[in-house]
């Protein structure tokens, strides 16, 4: 696999992929806003959840085999990646329950929303991975303040998502009567969001870990923990990319 | 060779002892509706199955345990066989189309019980914490009793009001859960007079779920439509009077579930000359049960404890006054 | 110095802390409640706590697992304090009437469980970590017994204090069995009835709370056993010098203890009632006995999956040299096919007693019908990891079986990649059938026939391994010391669970069988088959590779020979009974059914099985200083970790090896499977 590239076309692989999950967001919403097709939007969803996967997540590294030394520094960051996935799909099994708990309760029906609120934290957490590949791209060469600047940022987009959802948007539905114990609907909205939210503040505390760790010099060569923090953010951002469709898109909405 | 002919003659004989065995013992209770009829056919088919594959496993094993054992100061290994991919495969697919075919027969002897009759007689089944009441729409009565008559098919269906129970009478075999805010349906043909059954809850539902259990009534047709008579005779009185009022209420709620009313034992005390007289408490003292009493007993059960049912639990009921006022006049009459 | 500490000292602290901790329990209570309540809940629970904490002090010292529990006990009081003052500012109902109101407590048990992790030292390495401080990669451990209190990063230290922790729970487990089989002897209430009050709780309701605690700590003693003998084995059998995250096995095992205490102490907090199932709406009226159940099984949960990905990474990465797929000892391909049912599955048992209690919490609807919401719907989410769990708990347990028999048949294992696909088969296959347990819930009629053919399905594979086994014994020099015994044992036992499953997944029959004692039956068989059995086995076999002296014989087999029968009566007479019409989970039944005779031998079949697992558990902890020493190959096994003298050395092998063979090769001369490669120097 192509993955010992040069900095600059890694930076720009990330522009492209972006543009493309910007694009395919957009292209998401109108769907929904006009001739409604859940496989349409199923469709969309998995494509953006393949490209960030792929090209942000680097799943293809966990094929990359080390040989030798059981000791080496190689071996063992791939053995932490096998770790790491293998946790993330365990995690996503969560979601999946949750996704089946949605279309039992719910089928084709989603509570009433506050569509440009979501269409607005959505791009949030999407802008936030770009950014979050940049930091990784670049401390993997050696930029350290490049890294900073970009997992700040991250982090910074990162709050703002979970403020958004949590302290915007919770605050909105309940004010439009759609409350945890108002029905299912408020059920499966308060739980679906509230359960990323949890896994948000999460891997901001890891942002935040590593960058104050970087700030302190740590990562050279040895920057495992940076990409750790940002395959985990990336997650954070797949979920949300099935989420959003599930609860804001699908469907009829119902008051 | 040897070995492989003593083992088959073993095995066979093995399957037999076991199959015959289990089945001297009796092994379900009286087949009593329509639906017994393929489900114990099935069963029985599966204990020929099972007694004969536990020979098939058991029998070599304990033979090459007896026969192949080490001999005392032998310190060789056996010979080395590594597998047999032919035994491997024959013994994946034989299995596999015994599944198969078990499966199938299975899923026709599913239609069979499930087989449903246009005329059947509806009844509709509501589970509670802890008993259950039966509603027969056709006749516009409501019971304590499941009363049945013989050799025709009844449709029940059934909810809960709280949590999920199951219905089910051992002797009929069948069992369904009821689900509160859906109705769940049952299709039962009693073939067996009797009125030893029971309908019993087979899902845990709280404290005294060990004694959700009413009676099964199976009669005769004609027997059964003299039943329907008496009892829309006394709902059409009962209309009329307080008491009345309050009895229907009482069955309705499922009260008598749990309250004989002839003195007999029941999960709560019986209503049987209770109105007036001195009850024990719980924890010592006695209270006059006069209506105050009756009507806190019923609105906040866990108030004052009977003596001798610390361990059961009343549902908490609620009642207009009037509604209230019609039990206590009914219970009143029970003297 | 050195014997400041001792057992007979924890005990006397025991006793003394649980009486002081009873009183400091019945004032806080009586302070709040305004009320002498000398039968409540809070006192109780003050005792056992304390009582327990004492123990490990007088043992241990204020260090390891004592400072644990110090934690969590004073943690769930902060935090549940915390709540209950929040409460009081937004003018809600503050205390409740077990002390603290049930948000009060779920908050602080979750925040106890945490805080035991921070005392018991799990997080060090962690938290250092998070401040960019590097760690070495190994500790040493305090020599003797004194390293399996506290944190220890030795996989077989890990292993040993997961074994010994899922005895003690089947001690407690089968301590509640007895107590409730006591009362199941004879129809009516005798035993326990309005006379046996038992932390505020009597009669039936007692019974259920029993029962259902039986039934999951019994199950949580069977994640932590088969965690057990998989963290022992495992790297030994692939060569590795422990496994892949030492750290997250240690957290992973020490994740454990808080969650035992969490279910414990649903028994003294009202206790619950709804089976190990949990089914709602019931388990939204239960008391908060039920949210200590929950959060005790979610965090548990967590030991699970982390264990569960350790494994897996492990198999995947730390091989010896040669060690390709099907050389693998067998017990490693169940370890994996088990891992990765845990895995992935167990998020969902966790997820759906979440959502109940954020039911209970919150008021979300989502089992409430009279919100739209669903009750059958907790069904699939729970089953969904429940079944496929089943076969977690015997899928280690098979692999026992098939590990050890070519030793003590000197044959090797028959059709080995064959019984290595029939795990994975297994696994996979079991991931389809959950809704077999659901035949009478009410759900979607159509489903039901498409899972009584998987569920039957299951079979196959299952087959493939008896008739391997049968086929691997047959021929074979069969020697049997009490590891073979109870490998027999678990065979036949298993046998007979298995073929009772097949009746219960063709429909119509189960319509019949469902929750009755004939699946009580059922389940005891494939459980004690597929694991007690095996673990007992494993235990027997692999005592001597860790300290180096072996159990005695003669009563190992009095243990076998005891329990075995014994345990026939128990399941043959549940399954009688229940064909006959005996529900489950009833405190009382129905002298009409003619039952009473039948449930008396089954009461004696079950002191009789105690009896033997005591005689196990003297065995078991007598011979760790007395047994006689054996310290070489004494089962004259192929296998790698016997091939250096016993105890096992801290990091394992010394000189790493290198597979050259297949693993079972008994009977072909001059075979090898493994050669240690010629030392290299530098590493461990
Ligand atoms: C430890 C584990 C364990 C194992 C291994 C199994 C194995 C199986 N179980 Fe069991 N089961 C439980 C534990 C287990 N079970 C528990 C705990 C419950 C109750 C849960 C609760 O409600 O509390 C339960 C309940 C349960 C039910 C629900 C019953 C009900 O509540 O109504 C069903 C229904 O299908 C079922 C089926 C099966 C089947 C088909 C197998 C199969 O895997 C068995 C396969 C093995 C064999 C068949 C024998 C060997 C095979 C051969 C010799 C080959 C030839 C065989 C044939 C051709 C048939 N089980
Ligand atoms: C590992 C799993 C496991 C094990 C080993 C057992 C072991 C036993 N079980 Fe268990 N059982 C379950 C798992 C298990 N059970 C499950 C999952 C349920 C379902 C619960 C539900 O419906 O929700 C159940 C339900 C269940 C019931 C049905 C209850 C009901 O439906 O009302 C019964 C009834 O007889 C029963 C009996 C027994 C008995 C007699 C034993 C005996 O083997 C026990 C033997 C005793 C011991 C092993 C203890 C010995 C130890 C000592 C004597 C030392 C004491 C020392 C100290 C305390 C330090 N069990
Ligand atoms: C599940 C069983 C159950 C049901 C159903 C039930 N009760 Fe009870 N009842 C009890 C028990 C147990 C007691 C005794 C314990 C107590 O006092 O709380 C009791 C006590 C009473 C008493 C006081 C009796 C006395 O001897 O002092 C009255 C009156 C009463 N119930 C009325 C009712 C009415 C009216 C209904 C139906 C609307 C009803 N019960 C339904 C179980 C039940
Ligand atoms: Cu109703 Cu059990
Ligand atoms: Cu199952």
């Amino acid at each position: 696999m192509a993955h010992k590239q040069d900095k600059a076309s890694m930076l720009n692989q990330g522009v492209f992929i972006f543009v493309y999950l910007a694009i395919l967001t957009v292209l998401e919403f109108l769907v929904a806003a006009s001739f409604n097709s859940t496989a349409v939007l199923i469709a969309v969803a998995l494509v953006k959840g393949a490209l960030v996967v792929y090209y942000y997540m680097h799943v293809y590294k966990l094929s990359a085999d080390h040989e030798g030394d059981h000791n080496s520094y190689e071996y063992k960051t791939g053995t932490n990646r096998l770790g790491l996935w293998l946790f993330l799909i365990s995690d996503a099994f969560v979601f999946g329950g949750l996704l089946v708990m949605r279309m039992n309760l719910l089928g084709l029906t989603r509570p009433h929303l506050n569509q440009l609120l979501g269409l607005g934290v959505t791009s949030i957490l999407l802008i936030s991975s770009f950014f979050m590949n940049r930091g990784e791209t670049m401390i993997a060469h050696g930029d350290r303040k490049g890294f900073l600047n970009n997992t700040l940022i991250t982090f910074l987009l990162g709050l703002g998502f979970l403020i958004g959802v949590v302290f915007v948007e919770w605050r909105l539905a309940a004010h439009e009567g759609l409350t945890p114990s108002s029905g299912a609907a408020g059920a499966v909205f308060y739980m679906m969001t509230g359960m990323h939210a949890f896994h948000v503040l999460t891997g901001l505390v890891f942002l935040a870990i590593v960058w104050i760790n970087g700030r302190r010099g740590l990562y050279d060569e040895k920057h495992y923990p940076v990409e750790a923090a940002a395959v985990y953010w990336h997650f954070v951002d797949v979920v949300w990319i099935v989420f959003y469709p599930a609860l804001y898109l699908v469907g009829t909405a119902i008051v | 060779m040897r070995h492989f002919v003593i083992v088959g003659i073993l095995v066979i004989a093995l399957a037999v002892l076991t199959y015959v065995g289990l089945n001297s013992a009796g092994l379900m209770p009286v087949p009593a509706s329509a639906q017994a009829g393929p489900i114990d056919w099935l069963w029985d088919v599966q204990v020929k199955a099972m007694s004969f594959l536990f020979a098939l496993i058991v029998v070599p094993m304990l033979y090459s345990l007896l026969v192949f054992r080490r001999k005392k100061g032998d310190t060789t290994d056996a010979v080395h066989v590594e597998g047999n991919t032919t035994l491997e495969i024959a013994w994946t697919i034989i299995p596999l189309f015994v599944v198969l075919g078990m499966a199938y027969i299975g899923a026709q002897n599913l239609g069979e019980i499930r087989r449903a009759d246009p005329n059947a007689m509806v009844v509709n089944v509501t589970g509670f914490q802890w008993g259950w009441s039966f509603e027969y729409p056709d006749y516009g009565i409501t019971s304590k009793e499941l009363y049945l008559p013989v050799n025709k098919q009844v449709l029940l269906k059934m909810t809960s009001r709280d949590v999920i129970h199951s219905f089910w009478v051992p002797e009929f075999r069948v069992k369904q859960d009821l689900v509160p805010g859906r109705i769940t349906e049952l299709r039962i043909t009693p073939t067996m007079l009797g009125d030893t059954y029971k309908v019993r809850c087979a899902e845990i539902c709280g404290t005294s779920h060990a004694y959700m259990e009413q009676p099964v009534i199976v009669v005769e047709k004609v027997a059964f439509d003299a039943w329907v008579a008496e009892q829309q005779a006394l709902a059409a009185g009962a209309g009329q009077t307080p008491e009345g009022r309050g009895l229907a209420l009482v069955t309705a709620n499922g009260c008598r579930g749990c309250h004989s009313i002839d003195g007999a034992p029941g999960v709560g005390p019986t209503w049987f000359q209770l109105a007036g007289s001195e009850v024990p408490l719980s924890g010592g003292g006695t209270v006059t049960a006069d209506d105050a009493y009756l009507a806190e007993s019923i609105l906040q059960p866990q108030a004052k404890i009977v003596a001798g049912f610390e361990t059961q639990q009343m549902p908490t009921y609620n009642f207009t006054e009037e509604q209230l006022a019609d039990i206590i006049a009914y219970i009143k009459t029970l003297k | 110095m050195k014997r400041k500490y001792s057992v007979g000292n924890g005990l006397s602290f025991l006793l003394l802390a649980g009486v002081v901790g009873y009183f400091i329990g019945l004032g806080i209570d009586a302070v709040i409640m305004k009320n002498i309540r000398w039968t409540a809940p809070v006192p109780s629970a003050f005792s056992l706590l304390c009582a327990f904490t004492a123990f490990f002090f007088g043992v241990y010292g204020y260090r390891g697992i004592t400072r644990g529990l110090v934690y969590q006990v004073v943690w769930t009081l902060i935090g549940g304090l915390l709540v209950t003052g929040i409460r009081a500012l937004l003018g809600l109902s503050a205390f409740g009437g077990f002390f603290f109101t049930e948000p009060a407590w779920v908050f602080g048990a979750l925040v106890g469980a945490v805080a035991f992790l921070f005392g018991v030292g799990v997080m060090d390495d962690w938290v250092k970590w998070a401040r960019g401080i590097d760690t070495p990669e190994f500790h040493e451990d305090e020599p003797g017994w004194e390293k399996y209190l506290g944190v220890s990063l030795d996989h077989k230290v890990i292993g040993i204090q997961y074994t010994v922790t899922a005895l003690f729970l089947i001690a407690v487990g089968g301590t509640f069995a007895l107590i409730f089989r006591t009362e199941l002897a004879a129809s009516g209430l005798q035993f326990l009835n309005v006379g046996m009050n038992l932390f505020g709780q009597n009669g039936p309701q007692l019974y259920n709370t029993l029962m259902s605690l039986h039934g999951m700590i019994m199950i949580v003693s069977i994640l932590l056993g088969i965690a057990g003998i998989i963290n022992y084995a495992v790297p030994m059998l692939v060569g590795a010098h422990d496994m892949a995250f030492p750290r997250l096995n240690a957290f992973a095992y020490w994740v454990s203890v808080p969650a035992a205490v969490l279910l414990l102490m649903s028994l003294v907090l009202g206790g619950f009632d709804t089976g190990w199932t949990g089914y709602p709406p019931l388990s939204v009226k239960a008391p908060v006995g039920q949210q200590m159940f929950f959060l005790g099984v979610f965090v548990a949960g967590w030991s699970s999956i982390l264990g569960a990905l350790n494994v897996i990474a492990t198999v995947v990465r730390m091989r010896a040299k040669g060690m390709t797929a099907w050389r693998m000892p067998i017990l490693v391909w169940a370890s994996v096919a088990t891992s990765l049912i845990a895995l992935t599955a167990t998020q969902l048992i966790g997820l759906s007693f979440q959502l109940v209690m954020f039911q209970r919490l919150f008021g979300m609807g989502f089992f409430d019908p009279a919100k739209g919401g669903n009750p059958v719907l907790f069904q699939h989410l729970f089953w969904f990891y429940s079944h496929p769990a089943v076969y977690v708990f015997v899928l280690p347990g098979l692999g026992v079986i098939s590990e050890l028999l070519p030793v003590f048949v000197r044959k090797p294992l028959f059709g080995y990649r064959w019984v290595a696909m029939s795990s994975l088969g297994i696994a996979l296959v079991g991931f389809l059938v959950w809704a077999h347990h659901m035949f009478t819930s009410g759900m979607n009629e159509y489903l039901r026939v498409p899972f009584m053919y998987s569920t039957l399905l299951v079979a196959v594979p299952t087959g493939v391994k008896f008739f391997s086994w049968v086929a691997t014994i047959w021929n074979g020099k069969i020697s049997t010391p009490t590891p073979m015994l109870f490998v027999l044992g678990a065979i036949v036992v298993f046998l007979m669970g298995g073929l009772s499953g097949p009746p219960n997944a063709t429909i119509s029959v189960d319509l019949h069988l469902h929750d009755t004692y004939f699946i009580v039956g059922h389940f005891h068989d494939t459980i004690f088959g597929g694991f007690v059995f095996p673990f007992f086995a494993a235990i027997y076999y692999w005592f001597p590779k860790a300290t180096g002296r072996r159990m005695s014989e003669f009563w190992g087999k009095v243990h076998f020979w005891l329990m075995t029968p014994s345990f026939f009566v128990l399941t043959f007479g549940m399954m009688r009974v229940g064909l006959l019409g005996m529900r489950r989970r009833i405190a009382d039944y129905d002298p009409a059914q003619g039952f009473d005779t039948t449930h008396l031998i089954l009461t004696i079949a079950a002191f009789a099985i105690a009896l033997s697992v005591l005689i196990f558990l003297i065995n078991f902890f007598h011979s760790i200083k007395h047994g006689e020493k054996a310290e070489g190959n004494i089962w004259n096994s192929r296998s790698p970790e016997w091939q250096v003298p016993s105890p096992m050395p801290a990091h394992n092998y010394e000189t790493p090896f290198e597979v050259v063979g297949e693993p079972y090769d008994y009977g072909l001369p001059g075979a090898k499977y493994i050669e240690f490669m010629p030392a290299q120097g530098g590493k461990h």
